[in-house]
């Protein structure tokens, strides 16, 4: 351009060659562009620019591109016989769509309430199942209870013979020798060893509605069962109900009933029973405690009867003690086995129904908003040193693994450009 | 004076910008169809489309299938790509039919549509040829099908800035006015008159010949001395 001042810049001047301009402004730059030599060079450069750029001419459109559309549109047609369904989707109204997407979610809801209510509902007739299980239980203690006395007391000729049949030849062999009183013996013991150990374990979960009545009713059913509690926590929080931990000790036999009834108190949350047979554990026990009986006799009987040197009666006395020692163990371990077995271990958890207490004496506002406050820099605080410490635990292997993949992953993003600007 | 009128348009696929409900012109390419057809705006077909006209599918095709294959084929390396991105441009069309709403003018929404499938293809193929090392066959667009003319107009358009040459293809083979493009590219409207004339001022030294007495803008000049070149 000489030094000539122009109104209009070229770039205004290309907008007005292109048609880009409001009718006033394309007026007034024509008008300039008529006295203007510089103006309409500039106007002819860019036409011919135009023109030399249409020397790029594309072939015309393939006449099978016609066909695969066509095809395509056939099978995309969006006319109403042939609508797929994600079509016929988007055809529904928005407000309709939402009110469908309302429907299935509650149709969702509904399905999700049904199978969380299908658990409670078999885990009701589960208990149902247990207590009748219970009941039919505690009828055939009874029913043996009347029978081993009934084998207690004398028998006749036939009962035993029927006895012995049961029993095998041992209790028969007893029975001919020692007579009614010690088949009696037999009986009982030969029962007692082939039943089988079992320590129980109970954990059940309660929510109560009234705490202070299923307090009162835990002592209650404790005492009717003969249990006692091992330990027994209560908790009163502040914003929360109160909760009773306790580890209950209830005599096996009555075990079930008393479940029961403390089940009875309230909503069951969670309820586990095992079993741990000891059988085995116990048989091994009194069987080493014979042994060992019998070598303390043993001992006993040297020291008695022999006569040595004094070194040597040192050596039996202290392997008298040992021996001594062991079965007072094994006795102890016997006695806590068989306590095991006879009363059954309960963990009871009872929690209140916790109810929002309208009139609860609430902290003034002042001190509400000092607590918050407090706590808001203590989470702050927290969450800062948390971010400090996982960078300072962190960081380093970040910083390592960051260094071995920046330089492939620079590489392949340059190649990436390359080929995107290439393309 | 011929000069003060506005430029024509220049290539035969590019079609008159018709506004919203307004009747279109009646050099409309309608070859084989009705004349009601070739009355109706572009509009007014796709809204009959959407409702479930296939004629009015067929009509927008037969007025848009060489508009758009020229569109991706001066962009593409090979003629079936171009093909391709043209089929797979009119089934997004077809698929897309149900929402559409006529808030702009077709041509524009057409070739959005256009645009997003090309940028897409060609995230594809960058990604092929970095992780596959695929290259492309033929990385001359229209390369075999140019003239000799052409091909030396297209080696200088080549040789543009990346967005600057889309604009100027977008201006002067699709014909979409200032506000299309800008809308088309998210760039603000200052920035494509800009960079339109940077990219004209740059093509227009690349065509101009470097020395002698030749004839300015003949293109079989032009293209003699860009075989030289």
């Amino acid at each position: 351009m000489s030094t000539t001042t122009h109104p209009f810049t070229p770039e205004e001047i290309m907008a007005f060659v292109d048609g880009e301009l409001s009718a006033d402004r394309a007026q007034s730059i024509s008008a300039h562009i008529e006295q203007c030599a510089e103006c309409r060079e500039i106007v002819t450069t860019l036409r011919k620019t135009s023109a030399a750029l249409s020397q790029w001419a594309v072939p015309p459109v393939p006449g099978h591109l016609e066909a695969s559309v066509a095809a395509a549109a056939a099978t995309n047609s969006i006319s109403s016989e042939q609508l797929p369904w994600s079509t016929l989707w988007r055809i529904v109204p928005r407000n309709l769509r939402r009110s469908t997407f309302a429907l299935v979610g509650t149709a969702a809801l509904l399905l999700l309430a049904i199978a969380i209510s299908i658990p409670t509902h078999r885990s009701k007739q589960f208990d149902l199942l247990l207590k009748e299980r219970g009941r039919q239980q505690v009828g055939l203690t009874k029913q043996e209870r009347k029978s081993v006395k009934a084998l207690a007391e004398p028998a006749d000729g036939k009962d035993s013979h029927g006895f012995s049949h049961w029993m095998g030849d041992q209790a028969q062999s007893s029975s001919s020798v020692d007579g009614h009183a010690a088949v009696d013996l037999s009986r009982t013991s030969v029962r007692l060893i082939s039943a089988p150990m079992i320590a129980r374990t109970v954990s059940v979960s309660l929510v109560v509605k009234d705490f202070d009545a299923a307090r009162g009713s835990l002592d209650t059913i404790l005492a009717r069962h003969n249990g006692y509690a091992a330990e027994l926590n209560v908790a009163t929080p502040q914003s929360t109900g109160r909760t009773i931990q306790a580890s209950l000790r209830i005599p096996a036999t009555q075990l079930v009933a008393a479940v029961a009834e403390l089940k009875a108190l309230g909503r069951v949350e969670n309820e586990t029973q095992n079993g741990e047979e000891v059988t085995q554990q116990h048989a091994d026990l009194v069987a080493r405690l014979k042994n060992s009986r019998e070598t303390e006799q043993r001992l006993q009987d040297v020291l008695r009867t022999r006569t040595g040197k004094v070194k040597d009666v040192l050596e039996v006395e202290e392997e008298i003690a040992r021996v001594r020692g062991e079965i007072e163990q094994m006795e102890a371990e016997q006695q806590t086995l068989e306590h095991r077995v006879s009363f059954a271990t309960m963990d009871l958890k009872l929690a209140e129904e916790y109810k929002a207490q309208l009139s609860s004496p609430a902290p003034s506002v002042g001190m509400q908003l000092r607590n918050a406050s407090v706590n808001g820099f203590r989470n702050a605080s927290e969450t800062l040193l948390g971010i400090v410490l996982f960078f300072a635990e962190t960081g380093p292997t970040l910083l390592l693994w960051l260094l071995l993949l920046s330089l492939p992953a620079w590489l392949l993003w340059r190649r990436y450009q390359r080929s995107l600007a290439i393309s | 004076m011929d000069q003060a009128q506005p430029a024509l348009v220049l290539n035969s696929e590019a079609l008159p910008r018709t506004a919203v409900n307004e009747t279109p012109p009646k050099e409309a390419n309608a070859a084989g169809n009705a004349a009601a057809a070739s009355t109706t705006s572009d509009e007014q077909l796709m809204l009959a489309f959407s409702k479930g006209s296939s004629y009015a599918f067929d009509e927008l095709f037969s007025r848009y299938k060489q508009p758009m294959f020229a569109f991706f084929r001066r962009r593409v390396s090979e003629s079936t790509q171009a093909e391709e991105l043209t089929q797979e441009t009119f089934i997004a069309l077809l698929r897309a039919a149900a929402r559409y709403e006529p808030r702009a003018l077709f041509r524009t929404y057409l070739y959005a549509i256009g645009f997003k499938i090309l940028r897409a293809h060609c995230r594809k193929a960058a990604f092929r040829a970095t992780f596959f090392g695929q290259r492309n066959s033929a990385p001359d667009p229209a390369g075999r099908d140019a003239t000799e003319a052409g091909l030396w107009v297209r080696r200088a358009v080549e040789k543009l800035e990346a967005m600057d040459r889309e604009i100027l293809l977008l201006r002067e083979f699709e014909q979409l006015s200032y506000a299309e493009i800008a809308d088309l590219l998210q760039l603000a409207l200052n920035t494509v008159r800009s960079r339109l004339f940077r990219a004209r001022t740059a093509l227009r030294n690349l065509l101009e010949p470097p020395a002698g007495p030749a004839t300015p803008g003949a293109p079989q000049e032009i293209a003699k001395k860009g075989e030289r070149a």
